[in-house]
This record gives C-alpha cells, sequence and structure tokens, in this order.
C-alpha cells in the first residue's frame, strides 16, 4: 500500500501533474475566500480546462481547488466576518472576533495550519480505509448496492434545511431527470415525444453546472443592490506580527481537539451529500462542548477556529473515501468529479483501486500534496490573493458564465449541451426561489441511472421482492433510510414544537 | 384559500407527474425482461406525486394556521430586503441571446459583446474609465478563453455562420 502511495507521490511531483494540481490549489483558495463563490462552483469553473488532459492531471487540478477552496473561506471569515465558502461557517465564529481583537494574521494562520494538519490526518485515513471500504462494497450485489443508495438519498433529503418533503420532492426531480432519454435494458424511448434533442436524455454535466452555477449566480446578482463595501476593507487589511511556531503549538498542545474535529469532519464527509458547512458547525459543537473554556467560545478563542478548519478540510478526504469505495459522491464538488471521470471513461466505485491503482493512488497523493502547495499559496500570495477577493460580480459573474458555457460546450463540442445549461439555470433558480433544495437533486441524478440498473439486476436475479428486506446488508440499510426518514420527521415536529412555544411565550 | 410559495411549487410537481404517469403506464412490456421499461419511471412519478400532494397540503394548512383573526388590525409590514429580480430577468435574457448568437457570430465576437455587456448590465459604466475597463476585460475574457480552450486545449470553439469567424 504504502509503495504504491510512494510510487504516487512520486508520478504526481511530475511537472505535467504537479502544475495543474498547484493551479488547482490557487484557483481554489481565491475561489474559496470569493464570498458567494462555492467550491462547486470554482470546481466548476476549472472542469472545462480539464477535459483535455490526462485524467490524472485534470483529478488532482479538482482536487486542489477541492482542498484550496474548503482553506479559503477562512479568509473572508477572519476579515469580513462573511464565510467566503459555506464550509468555513463556524469559523467566522472566532475568527472574525479575533481579527477584531487586532490578530487577523493569528486568526487566519491558525485556519491555515488546522486546515493542514486536519487534512493530513484525514490524508492517513484515506489511504488506510479506503481500501476495506472497497473490500466491504465488493460483497454487494444488486440488492444491497440499490438498498445503499436509497439509503444516501433518504439521508441527504432527511439532512437538508429544508422540509423533509421537500428533500424528497427534490430527490424524485433528480431521478425523473435520469429516466428521460432511453431506458437501460432494451433502448425504448422514454418521455422524449419524438424529440431529438432529449432522445438521448440530458447530459449530466450541463444540468449539474446549469443548476448550481445560475442558482449561485442569480441569487447573487438578485442581491447585487445591497452589496457593500467589503472590497475596500478587504484591500485595507494588515497583519500583525505572529509566529507560525507558536500558531502550531497552540494547534499541538491540544492534540485531542484536533483529533476529534478530524475524526467528525471524516464522518461528515464519508455520509454522502452532506457536506463542508455540517461538519465544520458540528466540530465547532462538539470543541465547545468538550471545551475547558465554553465561554471564550464567539469571542475570538483558537479552539473554535482550531475545530472548524481541521473539520472541513478532514471532510474532503471523507468525500474522497465515498467516491472511491463506493462511486457514490460525497458532495457537490465529488459529483463534478464523478462526471469527470465518466467522461474520460472511468468508473469509480470499489473495483476502482484494484482496477486503476495509478489512478487512485495518485489521487491519494495529490490530495497530499495539495496541503503542502495550499500553505506555500498562501504564505506567497496572501496580499494579492486579498486583493483579487475584492474583485467585484460584476466582473465575476460575466466571466464564470463564460467557462460555464465553454464546460459545458466542451464536453461534446455541440451547442445541444449548451441548450441544456439554460434550461437546467432556469430550473436550478426556480428551485432556489420555491425554497428547494440543490443537494438532494444532484444525488438523485447522480445515482438515478444506477438505481435503475441494481433494481432491473435484482429481479431479473430473483423476483422476489422480500430479498431486499431479508438479505442482511439490504434490509439493514433499508432499516438504517427508514430510520434516517423517521429521524428528520421527529426533528421537524420537535422544532415545530419549540417554534409554537417561543410564539405563544409572551 | 391562497396558495403559498411551497403549494404552487407541489401543484407544478403534481401536474408534471400526473401528466407523465399514462406515458409510463403505456410504455411497451419486452417479453425477454421480467418489467418493462415504464416500471422504474412509474415509481418515480408516483413517489413524485406523493410528495408534491403532501407538498400542497402541508402548505394549505400551513396557510390555515398562518391566517390573521378577522378583527385583529392589520399589522405592519416588514420591509422586505431588496431583491433586483428585475436585474435577473434581464441576466438570463443576456445569457440567452449569448447562447443564441453563439453559432451566429462565432465564439470570440459573440464572447466579447457578452462579456461587455453583462458587465455593463451589472455595474452602469459611469465614467470613461469604467467604460474602458469594461471594455479591456472583455476583449480579454474572450482573448483568453479562446487562446486557451482553441489552441491549448483543442476544443473547436464554435464559428459563426453569419460571420464566417
Amino acid at each position: 500500500m504504502f509503495d504504491l502511495l510512494a510510487s504516487g507521490i512520486i508520478n504526481v511531483l511530475q511537472w505535467k501533474y504537479l502544475l495543474p494540481l498547484f493551479m488547482g490549489t490557487l484557483v481554489g483558495v481565491v475561489g474559496g475566500s470569493l464570498p458567494g463563490v462555492t467550491i462547486t462552483m470554482t470546481v466548476i469553473v476549472i472542469l472545462p480546462f480539464t477535459y483535455g488532459l490526462d485524467p490524472l492531471a485534470g483529478l488532482a487540478a479538482m482536487t486542489g481547488v477541492y482542498v484550496g477552496g474548503s482553506t479559503g473561506g477562512l479568509i473572508t471569515c477572519c476579515l469580513l466576518g462573511i464565510p467566503g465558502s459555506p464550509s468555513s461557517i463556524a469559523t467566522t465564529f472566532d475568527g472574525f472576533p479575533m481579527a477584531r481583537n487586532g490578530q487577523p494574521g493569528r486568526a487566519i494562520w491558525l485556519g491555515v495550519w488546522a486546515s493542514v494538519w486536519g487534512g493530513l490526518l484525514g490524508a492517513l485515513c484515506l489511504v488506510l480505509v479506503t481500501g476495506p471500504l472497497a473490500a466491504i462494497a465488493l460483497e454487494f450485489g444488486p440488492w444491497e448496492y440499490f438498498s445503499l443508495f436509497v439509503l444516501a438519498m433518504a439521508m441527504v433529503a432527511g439532512l437538508t434545511e429544508a422540509s423533509l418533503v421537500k428533500g424528497l420532492l427534490s430527490t424524485a426531480i433528480g431521478l425523473l431527470i435520469t429516466v428521460i432519454g432511453t431506458d437501460p435494458i432494451a433502448s425504448v424511448p422514454r418521455f422524449t415525444f419524438g424529440s431529438e434533442f432529449i432522445g438521448g436524455g440530458f447530459p449530466f454535466l450541463p444540468v449539474l453546472i446549469g443548476i448550481f452555477a445560475f442558482a449561485q449566480i442569480m441569487t447573487d446578482i438578485e442581491k447585487l443592490p445591497q452589496a457593500g463595501k467589503a472590497g475596500s476593507v478587504l484591500a485595507q487589511a494588515r497583519f500583525e506580527k505572529f509566529s507560525h511556531l507558536k500558531v502550531n503549538w497552540e494547534i499541538f498542545r491540544q492534540p485531542f481537539l484536533l483529533l476529534w474535529a478530524t475524526v467528525v469532519g471524516l464522518i461528515i464527509g464519508i455520509l454522502p451529500a452532506i457536506g463542508g458547512s455540517a461538519s465544520s458547525v458540528m466540530a465547532y459543537d462538539q470543541a465547545k462542548k468538550f471545551s475547558k473554556t465554553p465561554e471564550r467560545f464567539g469571542k475570538g478563542h483558537h479552539e473554535g477556529i482550531i475545530a472548524s478548519e481541521a473539520s472541513n478540510n478532514a471532510n474532503v478526504s471523507g468525500s474522497l473515501m465515498t467516491i472511491m469505495a463506493f462511486g457514490i459522491p460525497g458532495d457537490a464538488v465529488t459529483a463534478v468529479m464523478l462526471g469527470a471521470m465518466t467522461i474520460h471513461g472511468i468508473q469509480s466505485g470499489p473495483l476502482f483501486i484494484s482496477q486503476q491503482p495509478q489512478l487512485s493512488y495518485g489521487i491519494y497523493a495529490a490530495y497530499i500534496l495539495a496541503h503542502p502547495l495550499m500553505l506555500a499559496i498562501c504564505w506567497v500570495f496572501m496580499p494579492i490573493m486579498i486583493r483579487v477577493t475584492s474583485v467585484r460580480l460584476a466582473v465575476l459573474a460575466p466571466i464564470v458564465m463564460v467557462l460555464c458555457v465553454l464546460g459545458a460546450y466542451a464536453l461534446n463540442n455541440t451547442m445541444q449541451s449548451v441548450y441544456v445549461l439554460l434550461i437546467f439555470g432556469l430550473v436550478g433558480y426556480a428551485m432556489v426561489k420555491v425554497g428547494m433544495p440543490l443537494a438532494p437533486l444532484i444525488l438523485g441524478l447522480i445515482l438515478g441511472d444506477q438505481i435503475e440498473l441494481n433494481l432491473i439486476r435484482a429481479i431479473m436475479t430473483d423476483n422476489d421482492p422480500w430479498l431486499f428486506f431479508t438479505r442482511p446488508i439490504s434490509g439493514g440499510l433499508l432499516l438504517a433510510a427508514a430510520l434516517s426518514v423517521v429521524l428528520a420527521i421527529w426533528q421537524h415536529l420537535r422544532h415545530q414544537k419549540r417554534t409554537l412555544e417561543e410564539d405563544t411565550d409572551f | 384559500m391562497r396558495l403559498g410559495r411551497d403549494g404552487i411549487a407541489g401543484l407544478v410537481c403534481l401536474a408534471i407527474s400526473l401528466a407523465l404517469l399514462p406515458h409510463a403506464f403505456g410504455l411497451p412490456r419486452l417479453p425477454i425482461v421480467p418489467i418493462g421499461p415504464g416500471f422504474y419511471p412509474a415509481i418515480v412519478l408516483s413517489f413524485m406525486a406523493l410528495m408534491s400532494a403532501v407538498l400542497v397540503l402541508q402548505d394549505l394548512l400551513a396557510q390555515r394556521r398562518q391566517a390573521p383573526p378577522r378583527q385583529a388590525a392589520p399589522a405592519e409590514p416588514a420591509p422586505a430586503p431588496t431583491r433586483a429580480y428585475g436585474l435577473v430577468a434581464a441576466s438570463f435574457v443576456t445569457i440567452a441571446v449569448y447562447i443564441g448568437l453563439l453559432p451566429l457570430l462565432g465564439f470570440r465576437l459573440a464572447t466579447v459583446l457578452f462579456v461587455g455587456v453583462f458587465q455593463m448590465l451589472l455595474e452602469r459604466p459611469r465614467s470613461l474609465t469604467t467604460l474602458l475597463r469594461q471594455a479591456a476585460v472583455a476583449v480579454a475574457a474572450a482573448a483568453v478563453t479562446y487562446l486557451v480552450f482553441n489552441d491549448y486545449l483543442a476544443v473547436l470553439l464554435p464559428r459563426g455562420s453569419w460571420t464566417g469567424w
């Protein structure tokens, strides 16, 4: 295992892989630090550049974006009190007060170093655990896969901030999009109504780019009249003198905090589509509960920054584990990576590590190397990045849109994909406006084909539907899916009851 | 009774699923496969119809709960945050026009126009300097993306049927 990892690291250290990894990390840090530009958006922007690259170079660039973006968000968190990306949300709670107390440098670098150590600890788990997880997944038959996908969708629908019903409806819309086109067994056209445009179904990436990019950009444009003077605040930011050794000592004198935040991030990352924001908030909450000084949280306490940042970078390794062991995207960023793998003809899943060792260990190596690169980028380019972060939406939005159009067009050099992008851009924005969560839709979109295939395979093997419940793993997974729905309903009812009690409390 | 945002979304989804369900049931069954091509879409559409109906029902119940008592004095409406929906609509139109013009004008010309117009739409140029900066950004964005994609990444970008360029 470790000799494969060593050769993977040596491989990625070649210029043809190191340069895309460096560029991806740089773009990730900058994109992550731009308020309103998520890591998903950044990875979508970089996607068209990866089509022409070697698969490992493309995936290295995306891994760089993921790692860089998870850290970049903390810059605006600390300087403006606005999370650059949702995964840094909990860093704001203590990063901003610490910066306001005259220690912006300490706040940012505590976050950067915690990201590095949390990410590297996550990398260790990524290398050690992904293989055994894939081995478990190899034992799965179509019944287990079907049930696993149902569990993933139930969890995502249940954990969305909107209502459970909206989450489930959003999943159903995602699944419906995948059944448009020809059926996977007999190639019978479904819901095409004789149209050649949708005869082959909707290509996944233009749908994903359309939904996410338009929802994001248009929501930002909506708020344009209220946009503040963030840029000028950032451009005037000055750091105090501080010691990197002291910052690292602050992290390592509480090893349990670092380890626990990493474990929380990893677990949240492994669970499909929950995302970095949940891991950041959950690790912050845990850190506060275990802290000897919980009263200092929210007032610029270093423990809050360490927990949030170590967790959101470890979350990346958890997401990579899920995509590499099960072929299920941990979040929207890995969904784009999964799409990019498909373009290069790579099938992610339990056989990925054994069939593509060079590529899989290359991804591990890229993930590990992205951390020192991110550190170097932050060290050297921080003043420049702060200026780039102040770029206006009026300049950013048109360029992002051109890159989205290119991302859809370059997929197969046809305008069809660009039209799909526009259609689903409208759908994505409409869904955001009616408060429909996008994550369940994306998961439905990604897993739809696989769910249908496994359902058909299971029924063609043995048409007894009870097998889904009586096979131990499959039954267990379905039970977990049902429990997650029940838990979501219970949480919703409890929240409703609390709201009613607060309303009646005069 | 008035429907809220959720209710309308639920009704739209319910209408779509109910309209497509007969089509799913009408898909031909094949003798070699125990389940036909309509089996899975029918499950998805039924589930979607069920969730849509629940969403409509939830919305109706919520509206009823929130309905103000008849004799109560009208409450002072909270100031709503300003949302530039007109700008969003104009942005969608600009993007749609750009996509429409791509095969007619070609990537380079259409992109220069799009980036320039979209910038002006989002930030009205109040001085010649701003206008020149926006023009420079438009030309640079088109040139850099063209060079990177067309020349370096070998993506055959659209040529204009009107311009041949």
